[in-house]
């Protein structure tokens, strides 16, 4: 036996090593999505995290064999390009900002409220966010600020107002997040201008113009909480812009030294929710899911795990006292105080990511 | 003889032409007539228009973006084949029978996620970082600040240091047709080592130094996850506007446009590459 | 002997290449133990926690199977492929020959979103139901380009008169692959699976508009990572991942032993 066909043997075993896997992993009884549809388990469309049983506790009781399959969304956008594009799910999670396109799309069904046994302690504010035309559409779950975050042994000057981040003081120290509509409410608000969400083109010129005076002070962009929490804990970033609750906490339980404040126009605020697909092939389940989502005993274990506010009030009092007093979620005129996103239409996104993309490549 | 030939030749070629023509040159030329759609879903879909054309051609951040990512994967490309050429010369002539341990150990980084070393890359060179640390304790500053990260140069170091290994690849395959004893013959007749790999082993490892080219520069113009990661605010890239136009403003027109037009661009820097290192000895003896 | 004596350096810039390569991988594993959720230092103490909540998460252990499976699957599929037509353009001369050539390099210039993009829209169409499967059909058309190159690159080196030879003996064309070309472009066959399975197995965009409801590594990491907290679960994966690369490389160093001895 030559050198070479030992060679080739030892291809051939690891060939077989693959093949041999394969065989036992298929044999591994699969996941049932392989199964005709109808009568198969109710799907969802979900961020990884949220798909633990923790956090729709009566539907899991109810149904103790699963019953249920996840597919997971990294972005908004990237969900909805791919349900336009007609991808079969029966449950969605978008957030507010895209809830009006999805619902022009026509790719989610209405809400019929009173089959949700749960639904009379969802705040009004946030489910007049996914009612459209008279009709629900989304029903509101978890939601959070979008607010300015620094490091108070690092920085001597705290910023009172979103116009403060382009104070020169910050340098190189600042970050901001990597997300078009994002900034553009930063800007409008520094701006001075009161709805971010209908702005003029000259408003959208004046915005863009202050996005690039705002470079000298940022060291980079984060484009998601983990990136940024690891800047800010790492001493790298001092001081960052548009951070939600969750980084905050993670943040404070590491014992890092950091403030989350409130600009004195106020808190950006979003809220994300359920919506039933058009296509769904399971409604009653879907029902039942969204039921369970907005139980206070889901609501409150998704406050504890996250930081985040729960939609449904009722909540309250299952939410451990340090997440409402660091998030004043007792507060009733704290949802009133907070701006929450509101729908861009397909055009107005594409130009403000038009509008972003020149900002970034500016020198 | 004839005939066998073309049978041959079905079963080599053909599996794989099918492939890419169902797999890829029909989907891309839907995208090439999307170009011309004036939006990506519902009605707007069946509106044909010039409108992207116009629109890029107006948007000069987008040429300034082409032309300096252009520069940035030619740098990245070069540096990747000097620093990788030594390791693939090292596991042919001197690895032996270990060479496809070595190259497995050198390929195994890959395989954990770039996000994840990419963390772990702050966490040496950040401000809280080992090296901050040495540096402030030996006095050298006093301030701690990122080292080497958030800038242009930071792109380039991090894309060089990722595609090593994968440029190692193709040097190595073309090395392997090398015959030692060739060398040693030339060892023999006192021709100095340097001569030897100057008139011997580099020419004919040409083919795969300009495979490792293609497999590095072509993708890193495309390139967009590591600008966001350590680019800072000037170390935007080409594929970073693609990317957006694609994943978030869902101008699946303007986006299909961006990405044709590098296709365009990238021709010509093949075309003059390839006849400086005469590419086409890759598929020609 | 003087001459071997100076390139004793590239040992030495194998072995720091590999350093550099090794030094994140090091910092994960020694943080997937560490009691904190920042990969930050000082380290804050031991802990198992990490691994004890992966424990917990089989749609995390799935997702490594789903991937592991694709990267194998894809990386064979375009291995195969790529060999055959390697071979092809290598040893014959047909017209097309350089359309087929640049058609192949072309999915590197193209970037994955927009494959991706095309490819869904096309199957959505199609009524194929999205899958593991379909994911692999992607990752085969980028791996493909690579495979067909690095095989290439290696048979130019072998001489055709070599299997000539072999089929003057008597060996039928195919014996000649067989036993001449196969042998020989064998590392370079490995290389390119190589290639093929780590172009695939960290494979994120590709993935996410082809997949239907299984999960690959990368999309449900991505998708963790939306959560800070959840940081030091995807790196005891990673560790995980390390430990199970380690192994492989002891295996193979123990095949080749085997390999070696007789």
């Amino acid at each position: 036996m030559t050198k070479m066909h030992k060679q080739l043997w030892q291809g051939c075993i690891y060939l077989c090593a693959a093949v041999l896997m394969t065989a036992c992993v298929n044999a591994i009884p699969s996941s049932p999505a392989d199964a005709p549809a109808a009568s198969g388990p109710l799907t969802v469309l979900e961020w990884a995290g949220y798909d633990e049983p923790q956090y729709y506790q009566p539907f899991a009781a109810n149904h103790p064999d699963g019953d249920i399959e996840f597919a997971y969304l990294d972005q908004d956008s990237d969900a909805y390009a791919k349900m336009q594009s007609g991808f079969q799910i029966d449950v969605v999670h978008p957030c507010s900002n895209w809830w009006g396109v999805w619902v022009q799309a026509g790719l989610v069904q209405p809400i019929d409220t009173t089959r949700l046994s749960n639904w009379s302690g969802i705040s009004p504010k946030l489910a007049a966010l996914g009612n459209f035309d008279g009709q629900q559409y989304f029903v509101p779950w978890e939601w959070g600020f979008d607010s300015i975050l620094v490091r108070t042994d690092k920085i001597e000057k705290m910023p009172e107002s979103w116009g403060d981040l382009w104070d020169p003081a910050y340098a190189g120290r600042l970050s901001i997040a990597d997300m078009p509509e994002v900034n553009h409410a930063t800007a409008a608000l520094a701006l001075g201008i009161k709805d971010p969400w209908q702005t003029t083109p000259e408003q959208n010129e004046a915005i863009k113009q202050k996005l690039i005076e705002l470079k000298p002070n940022v060291l980079t962009y984060w484009t998601g909480s983990t990136e940024l929490s690891q800047l800010v804990a790492s001493g790298d970033v001092w001081i960052a812009s548009n951070v939600w609750p969750d980084t905050y906490g993670t943040l404070l339980d590491e014992g890092v030294q950091v403030a989350y404040l409130e600009p004195k126009e106020g808190r950006l605020g979003w809220v994300c929710g359920y919506g039933i697909s058009a296509n769904a092939e399971h409604v009653d389940l879907a029902y039942e899911y969204l039921d369970a989502l907005i139980s206070p005993e889901s609501m409150a274990q998704e406050a504890n795990d996250f930081w985040y506010g729960a939609a449904n009030m009722d909540a309250l009092p299952l939410i451990d006292e340090s997440v409402v007093k660091l998030f004043e979620l007792d507060d009733p005129t704290v949802l009133d105080r907070t701006i929450f996103y509101e729908t861009m239409s397909e055009e107005q996104r594409a130009e403000v990511t038009e509008m972003w993309d020149e900002v970034k490549a500016s020198q | 003889m004839e005939r066998n030939k073309l049978s041959w030749l079905t079963l080599f070629i053909g599996p794989s032409a099918l492939w890419l023509l169902l797999l890829f040159v029909l989907p891309m030329g839907a995208m090439a007539l999307f170009t011309f759609r004036a939006g990506s879903f519902g009605a707007e879909r069946e509106v044909f228009t010039l409108e992207h054309y116009r629109d890029f051609l107006s948007q000069h951040s987008y040429h300034l973006l082409l032309w300096r990512s252009t520069w940035m994967s030619l740098w990245v490309a070069v540096l990747s084949i000097v620093l990788s050429y030594p390791v693939a010369h090292y596991l042919v002539f001197r690895a032996g029978d270990r060479r496809i341990l070595y190259l497995l150990i050198l390929m195994v980084p890959g395989w954990i996620s770039f996000l994840l070393r990419i963390f772990a890359w702050k966490v040496i060179l950040g401000s809280g970082g080992a090296l901050n640390s040495l540096l402030l304790w030996s006095g050298l500053i006093h301030e701690a600040t990122p080292i080497l990260l958030y800038s242009p140069l930071a792109v380039v170091v991090v894309l060089v240091y990722v595609w090593i290994p994968f440029a190692a690849l193709p040097i190595f395959a073309s090395l392997q047709r090398i015959d030692n004893s060739l060398l040693e013959a030339a060892a023999d007749l006192g021709s100095p080592q340097w001569e030897t790999f100057l008139r011997v082993v580099l020419p004919l490892s040409m083919p795969g130094v300009g495979a490792a080219f293609f497999l590095v520069f072509i993708p890193t113009l495309g390139e967009y996850v590591t600008p966001l990661l350590v680019g800072g605010v000037n170390g935007i890239m080409y594929g970073n506007v693609i990317q957006s136009q694609f994943s978030r403003a869902l101008n699946w027109p303007l986006g299909s446009l961006l990405s044709l037009v590098m296709l365009v661009v990238v021709l010509p820097i093949m075309l003059l590459f390839n006849r400086l290192i005469k590419l086409e000895e890759i598929v020609e003896i | 002997m003087a001459a071997r004596a100076r390139f004793s350096l590239s040992p030495f810039y194998f072995f720091l290449l590999n350093a550099f390569l090794y030094l994140p991988l090091l910092l994960l594993v020694i943080f997937s133990f560490n009691d904190s959720t920042s990969l930050v230092f000082p380290l804050r103490g031991f802990t198992l926690q990490w691994y004890r909540d992966l424990m917990q998460t089989p749609e995390l252990i799935e997702s490594v199977v789903n991937s592991l499976l694709l990267a194998v699957g894809s990386g064979l599929a375009a291995t195969v492929l790529g060999t055959l037509a390697a071979i092809g353009l290598v040893r014959f001369r047909f017209a097309g020959r350089g359309l087929f050539l640049s058609i192949t390099a072309m999915p590197l210039v193209i970037p994955s979103v927009v494959l991706a993009v095309a490819l869904l829209i096309g199957l959505i169409q199609l009524n194929v139901p999205l899958s593991l499967w379909t994911v692999g059909l992607g990752h085969v058309v980028i791996s493909l380009p690579v495979v067909v190159m690095i095989v290439a690159a290696r048979l130019v080196g072998i001489s055709a008169t070599l299997e000539e030879a072999a089929m003057d003996l008597g060996t039928t064309f195919w014996g000649a692959q067989w036993r001449v070309t196969l042998p020989l472009a064998m590392p370079a066959i490995v290389a390119g699976f190589l290639n093929a399975f780590t172009t695939s197995f960290d494979e994120f965009a590709l993935a996410f508009f082809l997949i239907g409801r299984q999960p690959t590594l990368p999309i449900y990491l991505y998708s963790q990572l939306r959560f800070p907290s959840r940081l030091p679960l995807v790196v005891a994966v990673a560790a995980l991942i390390i430990a199970g690369s380690v192994l492989l490389i002891i295996f193979t160093e123990w095949l080749r032993r085997w390999g070696s001895e007789e």
